[in-house]
């Protein structure tokens, strides 16, 4: 059993999660003494009725300050600066994010300068600069995929200055995050595959990689056990709200655990793909999830064979010889890719070069992966893969990934 | 309360000592590789003029610095961070964190997993100062401790070792 030297686990986020989550927000909010909450949305939350449901659920006990949904799908440095103003204008004194990634990251962004009494959001950037504990900040995902509810960390981007900044402190952790089915019940299939498999790579790469602690395990192997047993199923049938809910509790659990031992390879090439040629970025991680645990897997296969049992169920961990578990493992991560482009008549894609936008066009052209390997040299998440990565090695991985054949292990340099 | 001796930390000297004598060495030896293996110049070839990092032990050091000067040379800047400007500012959280990376029990990866190594500043930037701090450690140890202080000991010809070791040393040892 394996147990690091030494390692740092936190998450003081309080979840709440079932079909009636909503209804226990003001609850939540009179505990931290707060009772007008700022409510942040994007156009696509707002479009596919959620935020409707939230205020009716919360109305009725506590006073809405405003709804904003005027939120990019790339967290804004103006729009923080604006929404920060708008709570001050109507006296709030919370903040409710409702929506993915981009929506949690720019309330915890309007959170720092409310908070900080601020003008310029910039000077918090980096790692342990807020020394207080900010305003309540109640998140609730639509997703189940990024986990940003229960993370420390926030990337808000200043397109002036063409520069993305990064936040991390603990003090930027949610206060609450509600998982409530109804929130994800409207996302469709193919989003839906794409997030859990974000999900499901969060937390075999948490188990996977250098960072990996005992904690963070337990919080990972649930996630992929919940992924494996609901994803296909929801995909194939939205409406199933226990399998709804399971999701968005894998996706939670997985942030946990990736937020507390960092991840690997898949978002080093994946954060490349997507900043190259704008990828979403859970397709980017379903596609790269098996090339990472065949490239390093001389490293961590018996981390990587454990992993079956949540994967595959009881059955299968029980029938396949000890020595065939790990093999076995990235033969179910490519049946699952293959079972979810199936199921979304071929929207999930499987490898690069079959990824097209809204058009129809190709969006990985095969001339961009050196510009791709090159970029994914300078991305924080190459520290915590278990193998070394160079130029060569991201660009052979992405070349196999493009083609959609599985990589040619003989060529993979062991250290 | 006169009946409880005061406990003061110890200074823990010999290893403060270790540290400040590694630290020193590897600063001189990023500035002789800088000019001895083309990787590693590369590497600098990116940052911008008047480029310092430094790295070192929180939360009073020992440091090094080193920074790219106007001519575009890779310069080890001495211990002392005050009046400079820092980029890249890499610290152990304490010195036992740093004996462990600098007596080479730990790689740098793993002292960042295990989260002794916090990093404040550009993260590619900092990327790449570790991969010349890794190319550097396979220039200045042995195969057989080099493997412990890195991921992967890469596949360079002997002479290229060999070669780039002594002239390293060379330089680190005269500075230049």
């Amino acid at each position: 059993m394996y147990s690091p030297g030494y390692y740092e686990f936190c998450c003081r986020v309080k979840i709440v999660a079932g079909h009636q989550a909503l209804e226990k927000i003001p609850g939540l909010l009179n505990d931290l003494n707060a009772n007008k909450p700022l409510i942040l949305a994007d156009k696509g939350v707002t479009g596919a009725g959620l935020v409707k449901i939230l205020s009716a659920a919360i109305e009725n006990q506590i006073e809405i300050g405003s709804i904003e949904d005027d939120i990019p799908q790339d967290s804004d440095l103006k729009v923080v600066n604006h929404l920060a103003n708008v709570y001050r204008d109507k006296g709030c004194d919370a903040i409710i994010a409702v929506g993915g990634g981009s929506v949690m990251d720019t309330a915890k962004g309007v959170n720092i300068v409310v908070s900080e009494n601020a003008d310029d959001l910039m000077k918090f950037s980096g790692a342990g600069t807020l020394k207080h504990q900010l305003k309540p900040l109640i998140a609730i995902p639509t997703t189940s995929g990024t986990g940003s509810e229960v993370t420390v960390a926030a990337v808000i981007a200043d397109h002036q200055k063409n520069k993305k900044m990064l936040f991390t402190s603990y003090f930027l952790l949610p206060n609450a995050a509600v998982l409530d089915s109804r929130m994800t019940l409207t996302l469709p299939p193919f989003f839906t595959a794409m997030t859990a498999m974000d999900a499901m790579t969060h937390a075999i790469e948490a188990y996977t990689c250098l960072a990996k602690n005992p904690i963070s395990d337990a919080h990972a192997i649930r996630a992929i056990a919940m992924i494996s047993q609901n994803l296909l199923n929801v995909v194939k049938n939205p409406g199933d709200k226990n399998g709804r809910l399971a999701l968005a509790n894998a996706a939670t659990l997985a942030g946990v655990a990736f937020s507390n031992s960092m991840v690997g390879m898949v978002h080093t090439l994946g954060h490349s793909v997507g900043a190259i040629c704008h990828v979403p970025h859970g397709t980017c991680m379903s596609i790269f999830l098996p090339y990472a645990l065949e490239y390093n897997f001389h490293k961590i296969e018996s981390f990587i064979a454990e992993i079956l049992f949540p994967l595959g169920g009881e059955d299968m961990y029980r029938s396949t010889p000890k020595n065939q578990r790990a093999e076995k493992v990235i033969e179910l991560a490519r049946k699952l890719n293959q079972d979810l482009f199936d199921a979304t008549n071929g929207r999930h894609s499987r490898f690069l070069k079959e990824i097209k936008d809204r058009e129809g066009r190709q969006m990985v052209p095969k001339d961009k992966l050196t510009e791709i390997a090159a970029t994914a040299l300078g991305d924080g998440s190459i520290f915590y893969n278990p193998e070394e990565l160079d130029y060569d090695d991201c660009l052979m991985v992405l070349n196999a990934a493009w083609e959609g054949v599985p990589l040619d292990r003989s060529r993979i340099k062991k250290g | 309360m006169d009946d409880y001796r005061e406990l003061k930390p110890r200074s823990k000297l010999f290893k403060k000592i270790y540290i400040a004598i590694m630290l020193w060495f590897v600063g001189r030896s990023i500035q002789a590789a800088s000019r001895v293996d083309k990787d590693i110049k590369k590497e600098f070839d990116d940052f911008p003029e008047g480029f310092t990092f430094s790295l070192g032990v929180a939360p009073n050091g020992p440091y090094m610095v080193v920074g790219k000067d106007k001519q575009g040379k890779v310069k080890y800047l001495g211990w002392n961070r005050q009046g400079k400007r820092i980029d890249v500012d890499m610290k152990l959280k304490n010195i036992e964190a740093a004996f462990l990376l600098f007596t080479f029990q730990e790689s740098t990866c793993r002292s960042s997993a295990r989260n002794r190594l916090i990093v404040d500043g550009d993260v590619p930037t900092a990327a790449a100062i570790v991969r010349v701090i890794d190319m550097v450690e396979v220039y200045l140890l042995p195969k057989l401790i080099a493997k412990l202080a890195i991921r992967r000991y890469p596949s360079w010809s002997i002479m290229r070792t060999l070669i780039g070791r002594s002239r390293i040393y060379f330089r680190a040892i005269l500075g230049y």
